[in-house]
């Protein structure tokens, strides 16, 4: 019972107040103890919704003549109790769900690239916590079960319409547009996590999905992957005008509601039914269902991943194009560059490397076995698109380029990498070819600029 | 009593540096210039490591743009490391830092045929390799 808008309790004459009883079902005239006339807090109810089930009503007649009335609740039009809508797991899911989701947008715009790690976390996270929600939708308490939130299409239609003319209906749980956003809003974080790792596989040749898919697949779950990341944003954006209108339409206080659980609704609104959560049978089903997933993402985790072969150094190339520059994995430029640059070696790159022509064929064979054509690595594809004007140096290949534009170019000359062609400097795996983003480690600036 | 001091003291050095100098490998590379030298040049007297010294020191002309020098890369001291120029360390060239150098003919061939077109846009002399070896083993 709620005595902090002013209202005053009003019992009709041909009943007790002291002997009325909490009302158990919707639409009942109820008499809590607030019924004494005393205004001593409010009377909720241990019924099953736990909601405070006494509805207030008075008129100013009322208050002259003393007479105090009942009415049904659904007669009284300003009437609120507070419900307990939003269970504890619920609540913990949409604010980690929120931290996950703002986690793995961080890790992608404004981290470094090295931060993949963190992002396939967040997105792991997501995955988690999609999955708990999904049983939680059939063992949650009442406003947490999916069927307190189905509506037909014409009902969500219907409420769009009502919400155009700023008139919407008011629900106790979600309304029926809430619910059609919380239906896209998993299905994009599904989508998201399932092109991200597509992507992680096919492109990063990473996770569980490595040894599955091709780059040419990740590529385009990677586009797939931004669009649906920008369709998100736009999609919270959304649910928080959603918030924000309904809070102004509805005085609900929404936010609050999702931290503290309790929500003040006007008493007419019907309650559901009061059933309450199953943590032991949701427990059971969510470790029946995660527990062969994880295992089945740790061992397509363990599988090879598709089109890296495995190489075994030829140890003239090793010792001969060592004893000058960094190894360049042969991955890292195509066929027809490597055939260029080992017919050109007595002019190579400003030097004379020439090479006894049994020793330069030998390496010109291991190069033509592992060029870029051999691999499916992100770096392979990438650089296979060689400078027109400077075909055979690796960093003028426009991927190369666009990827290092934001590098202070004092780093390239500090001491520590000493030149661009020093991939290993920066790139811890460049032996392997790989250039995985999380073996990247960038030596201090020495003008003190961070990349 | 001065004298012979200072005569046994120059001894030793003299033998010092001619062990420090003495490999069979690099005898062999350093008679085979010889050798070539006195057929170019029947006056030919000898490796001198002076000479050899300016050679390794002295900007050139002819060469690629970017290497002048046999400094360029191997530093005015070479009891130091050098650099190339895609940032990989040399070992000092001199043989009392390296001890090995000078001792593969294959490879005296292969880096002479290089850096010689390299620094000077043409082959070195036998002259030219010998004193260089010659200078490079002195120190």
């Amino acid at each position: 019972m709620h005595f902090d808008n002013g209202e005053i309790v009003i019992c009709p004459p041909a009943f007790s107040c002291r002997t009325g009883r909490p009302a158990r079902s919707r639409g009942d005239v109820s008499f809590g103890q607030g019924c004494g006339g005393t205004t001593t807090g409010s009377a909720r109810n241990r019924g099953p919704n736990r909601s405070d089930d006494t509805a207030i009503a008075a008129s100013a007649s009322d208050r002259v003549t003393g007479t105090l009335v009942v009415r049904p609740r659904s007669e009284i039009k300003d009437a609120v109790r507070r419900v307990r809508v939003w269970d504890l797991p619920t609540r913990l899911f949409h604010w980690l769900l929120l931290g996950a989701v703002l986690a793995a947008l961080g890790t992608e715009l404004i981290a470094p690239p090295g931060w993949l790690e963190w992002h396939v976390a967040a997105g792991y996270a997501v995955a988690a916590l999609l999955l708990f929600r999904g049983v939680w939708a059939f063992f949650g308490s009442d406003y947490s079960r999916v069927a307190s939130f189905l509506y037909r299409p014409r009902q969500t239609l219907g409420y769009l319409r009502d919400l155009a003319k700023l008139r919407p209906a008011q629900y106790v749980g979600h309304n029926p547009a809430g619910a059609a956003m919380i239906f896209a809003l998993v299905a994009v974080l599904a989508a998201l996590v399932g092109t991200g790792l597509v992507a992680l596989g096919g492109q990063e040749k990473q996770g569980p999905v490595a040894a599955i898919a091709d780059f040419a697949l990740g590529s385009g779950a990677r586009s797939l992957h931004s669009y649906l990341a920008y369709a998100l944003m736009a999609m919270v954006a959304a649910h928080i005008a959603g918030v924000i209108v309904d809070g102004r339409l509805h005085k609900s206080a929404l936010v609050r509601a999702m931290i503290t659980g309790w929500k003040r609704v006007p008493a007419r609104l019907p309650l559901a039914a009061g059933r309450p959560s199953n943590m032991r049978a949701a427990a059971v089903t969510l470790a029946a269902l995660s527990a062969p997933a994880v295992i089945a993402l740790v061992l397509l985790s363990r599988l090879p991943p598709l089109g890296v072969p495995a190489m075994t150094p030829d140890p003239t190339w090793a010792s001969e194009c060592g004893s000058c520059h960094v190894l360049f994995h042969p991955s890292l430029l195509p066929r027809a560059s490597w055939a260029a640059l080992m017919d050109g070696l007595h002019d190579h790159f400003g030097e004379d490397a020439g090479l006894a022509p049994a020793t330069a064929a030998e390496i010109g064979r291991f190069l033509q076995t592992y060029a870029a054509e051999a691999w499916d690595t992100k770096a392979a594809h990438r650089l296979s698109e060689v400078s027109a004007a400077d075909p055979l140096r690796i960093t003028a290949a426009p991927f190369w380029v666009r990827r290092h534009r934001r590098i202070d170019p004092a780093i390239f000359t500090s001491p520590a990498v000493k030149t661009k062609s020093n991939c290993i400097a920066c790139h811890r795996d460049a032996a392997s070819g790989r250039f995985d983003n999380q073996a990247i480690a960038i030596p201090d600036s020495p003008t003190g600029a961070n990349p | 009593m001065k004298a012979v001091l200072a005569l046994a003291l120059s001894a030793i050095t003299v033998a010092a540096t001619a062990m420090a100098a003495s490999n069979p490998g690099r005898d062999a590379i350093l008679a085979a210039f010889a050798a070539e030298a006195k057929k170019a040049d029947a006056g030919f007297a000898g490796f001198s490591p002076q000479r050899g010294q300016a050679f390794f020191a002295t900007n050139h002309t002819g060469g690629k743009a970017d290497t002048p020098s046999c400094t360029t890369c191997h530093t005015k001291d070479p009891t130091r490391e050098g650099q190339t120029r895609a940032g990989k360390q040399i070992a000092p060239m001199a043989v009392s830092m390296t001890p090995d150098r000078f001792t593969d003919p294959e490879k005296v061939a292969k880096w002479f045929s290089r850096n010689c077109n390299g620094v000077l846009g043409r082959d070195c002399t036998a002259v030219e390799k010998g004193d260089f070896i010659t200078y490079l083993s002195s120190m």
